[in-house]
């Protein structure tokens, strides 16, 4: 088993193995705490709908696939593992995102119990033509909740308009069209491959022994033979489809989500790109900053706003997203902005007043468990070391940050607007 | 861990909640006020004007900047309604001096800040700045309408503002357009001195330790205010039985329909204190394990949510799902069926241990979130005697299943909100 021991200056540490099966254990203890959460995940999601296992010819998957077997993988021959959750008063839940599909639960007692359900019925799948058909009905209700919101739409409208073939652009649950094409042979195929130990990795946060639980999953990840799994996501151009899209809907006020794409140079996520990304993006536009005074002045946006650097294998974006009466005069504002710190260089109060900011939310989030875990799900499928964020806070440059700056391209951008109905 | 309740003047109490597993301190204000229409808006915009601006701090940019440089201290305004009153809240949350770099003073800082945004607004001739004021009702008007977009929140506000029409808890908690419209900085001056005056005032610090002479200094500022006529904040309305069941239909161009249900609560179980109805409404709709998940969405493939839950200190349960219009009888007669199975008895043991785990496991998880612990802290002010979560816990687990059946039974319907997708052309 290898072993690695994480520490931070803040009294922090993790311990990450990777056992025999292949599969990477992360445990933080927080003696102090009474709970634990506690997330079996693997590097599967909605992009990942075209692949080869090892080296064969590639399989192509109806879209909404992952999301539909997270939602089976609950059931089994003897129940469902929510079944399970209810004897020991745990609560359960799973989600699915563009790039992973975890598995989690929380809790104040009971603990490793917990765990080998949760280990139990992610590693036991079973279904047949009959049960995956009833999913049908409720994930079609799902797709439908998310047809109605305005915020989920604009966003997806976005990513529609900015990438060509790159399945980011993909509705994480599919169409009601694509998800009909399910079949129990299919959720078989894309969990012999994803589910495999290899491409897998367990969180545990809160008041546990690191050393049981690491049995604990020793003793419940059966070994299975590694596979080299190749994603396809099609080649994609540098330029956008189309630089503004307009939908409406039944909203009160019209909504935006502005989004830049950037240049691909590497298929992963790093680190200090999120964290120089970060403060450029408070540079920009956050609270601190000329342009959000501006904007909450001139009437242009409200306590909506937001920002985020959004990237993952082999797409990068920054978005920025609100309510306006207005958004083309915030996408002017943002651009003017960006040629004017390109221009006069970034303000040394306002960077030093943004890291010191940055450095506390940071700390801050070893507050909660639940926020612990989550950050180690990101640390697991990008592969990097969570504390490593606030030793970077520390020593990142001012020169550093405004490099970043070439992240964004006027010609590049995206501007999708929701309307209200006439 | 410990709690610790404080006198610290006349209407105003203090709540030291002891936790030694956070970085940070979180101390925050809650002024009580019975909701009112003629007031709601007014009061509900205070929090928001406060909170970007004081006497020491010109603009919001300068105060941000000083948040920054409290390691992003955070600063939070809200304005909720819980009961018959309107809740309004100014809170901060700052990481422990030991996390500075450059030994920095920060949680003092922080409380001082916040103790300045309070008591000394920046006023210029007897009122709030009218450009201050104007932005923060730009903003309040958008969040107010904004409230139509998301379905989901569009068809609860709107099930209880028909349930509850000639009633305190059918008000807005921000109040209207129209009376945010009318607001400038005179009334909202007006506002502030009447809230200092006549608000319940719950101050709430969740740390490791106290922070040194904080009540007192509380103490010391509303000695300088004349406090009368201090808001009842034991005076919730319960809510009547319905003498006959109201059903409205809005139609709009979604694609989901919603179904929202309103129950009224048999008084007897209507005390936050009882975990009866509690423990009752969990098992109708709370998790996985409840009647309505199993039945309404895991059987009947009906929806992706169904779910109920209760508000006791009103004597409201509710019961939300989203549906396919085709399905809205076929829904609503499924969750009443449900309802019918529990206030029959039909209840498993399962079921009732199942709820009673899942809920005990839930209270005791409060403690290791100081923000779980404020909002435990501050919508339980109604209890005459403090509670901890683990208390309450306790009593989850000491309901029987006739004390569930008895408060199923105090459960009836009184309002039905159905959003329906307008009929094809």
């Amino acid at each position: 088993m290898k072993r690695e021991i994480f520490e931070s200056s803040i009294g922090e540490s993790y311990v990450k193995a990777v056992l025999p099966s292949g599969v990477t254990v992360y445990v933080f203890e927080k003696p102090q705490y009474n709970s634990c959460h506690a997330i079996y995940g693997t590097k599967y999601g909605s992009i990942d709908n075209c692949f080869s296992v090892n080296g064969g010819e590639p399989i192509k998957v109806p879209d909404g696939i992952a999301h539909y077997l997270e939602h089976k993988l609950f059931e089994s021959e003897e129940g469902d593992a929510f079944d399970r959750f209810a004897k020991t008063g745990a609560s359960a839940n799973a989600f699915t995102s563009f790039d992973r599909t975890c598995y989690l639960f929380s809790c104040s007692d009971r603990v490793y119990e917990n765990l080998e359900i949760l280990l139990d019925f992610v590693g036991h799948p079973y279904f047949t033509e009959e049960t995956v058909r009833k999913e049908q009905g409720i994930i079609g209700q799902e797709i439908r909740m998310y047809d109605d919101s305005p915020s989920w739409r604009v966003t997806f409208n976005m990513l529609e308009n900015m990438y060509h073939n790159h399945p980011i652009k993909i509705d994480i649950a599919g169409t009601v069209e694509s998800i009909a094409q399910i079949n129990a042979d299919l959720l078989y195929k894309c969990y012999e491959t994803f589910y495999n130990p290899s491409n897998m990795f367990v969180c545990v946060v809160g008041n546990v022994d690191t050393e049981r639980v690491l049995e604990i999953c020793k003793k419940m990840i059966a070994d299975k033979p590694k596979i080299e799994i190749e994603r396809f996501f099609g080649s994609e151009p540098q330029s956008i489809k189309n630089p503004f899209v307009e939908q409406k809907l039944s909203v009160a006020n019209p909504i935006f989500c502005l989004g830049f794409k950037q240049k691909i140079t590497s298929p992963f996520r790093r680190l200090k790109s999120k964290v120089c990304v970060s403060l450029l993006l408070e540079i920009l536009c956050g609270e601190c900053s000329p342009l959000y005074e501006e904007l909450i002045n001139n009437g242009l946006i409200n306590d909506e706003f937001s920002y985020e650097y959004f990237n993952g294998y082999n797409y990068a974006c920054v978005m920025f997203d609100g309510e306006s009466d207005n958004p083309k005069a915030v996408e002017k504002a943002i651009k003017d902005e960006i040629k004017r710190l390109r221009k006069n260089g970034i303000d040394k109060k306002l960077f030093s007043a943004v890291k010191c900011g940055l450095y506390g939310d940071a700390i801050r989030q070893y507050n909660s468990v639940r926020g612990i875990c989550m950050n180690l799900t990101e640390g697991a499928v990008f592969d990097y070391d969570i504390l490593e964020e606030i030793k970077l806070l520390k020593s990142v440059t001012l020169d550093d940050v405004y490099k970043r700056l070439d992240i964004f391209d006027d010609d590049l951008s995206v501007l999708s607007v929701v309307n209200p109905l006439e | 861990m410990s709690v610790t309740k404080f006198e610290i003047s006349k209407g105003t109490e203090g709540l030291f909640i002891k936790n030694s597993r956070f970085k940070t301190t979180l101390v925050s204000f809650n002024f009580y006020l019975p909701l009112e229409k003629e007031k709601a808006a007014l009061f509900a915009l205070l929090p928001f004007v406060m909170t970007t601006c004081s006497k020491d701090y010109s603009d919001f940019r300068k105060l941000n900047f000083k948040l920054s440089k409290l390691y992003g201290a955070e600063l939070t305004a809200s304005a909720e309604k819980t009961g018959d009153y309107q809740l309004l809240k100014m809170s901060i949350s700052v990481i422990g001096d030991k996390y500075a770099l450059d030994g920095e003073v920060l949680t003092a800082e922080a409380i001082k800040l916040l103790c300045s945004l309070i008591f000394e607004p920046k006023i210029i001739n007897g009122a709030f700045c009218e450009s201050d004021v104007e932005r923060e009702k730009r903003k309040a008007i958008e969040h107010i309408k904004g409230e139509f977009s998301e379905k989901r929140i569009y068809a609860k506000n709107r099930l209880i503002s028909e349930m509850y029409k000639n009633d305190a808890y059918g008000i807005p908690k921000c109040g209207t357009v129209e009376d945010v419209e009318k607001i400038n900085g005179k009334s909202l001056f007006a506002a502030w001195q009447e809230i200092l005056t006549k608000a319940f005032v719950r101050v709430n610090v969740i740390a490791d330790n106290m922070p040194n002479g904080l009540f007192d200094d509380i103490a010391e500022r509303f000695s300088a205010v004349e406090r009368n006529n201090i808001t009842d904040i034991y005076n919730t309305k319960k809510t009547e039985e319905a003498k006959e069941v109201k059903i409205i239909t809005e139609k709009s161009e979604v694609n989901q329909g919603k179904l929202v249900m309103g129950f009224s609560l048999d008084k007897e179980f209507s005390d936050p204190c009882v975990a009866d109805s509690f423990v009752a409404a969990d098992i109708f709709g709370g998790g996985p394990y409840s009647k309505l998940f199993s039945n309404v969405r895991e059987k009947m493939s009906l929806c992706y949510y169904c779910s109920a839950r209760s508000v006791r200190v009103k004597g409201l349960v509710t019961v939300e799902s989203g549906i396919e219009a085709k399905n809205a009888e076929k829904t609503q007669e499924a969750v009443l069926e449900q309802l019918k199975m529990l206030k029959e008895g039909n209840i498993t043991d399962d079921e009732i241990n199942s709820s009673v785990l899942a809920l005990s496991d839930s209270l005791n998880r409060y403690n290791d979130s100081s923000e779980g612990l404020e909002s435990w802290y501050s919508t339980r002010i109604f209890d005459k005697q403090l509670i901890t979560p683990e208390e309450y816990s306790e009593k989850v687990k000491a309901v029987t299943k006739d004390e569930i059946i008895k408060a199923a039974n105090g459960i009836k319907l009184h309002t039905v909100f159905l959003l329906l997708p307008e009929d094809e052309k």
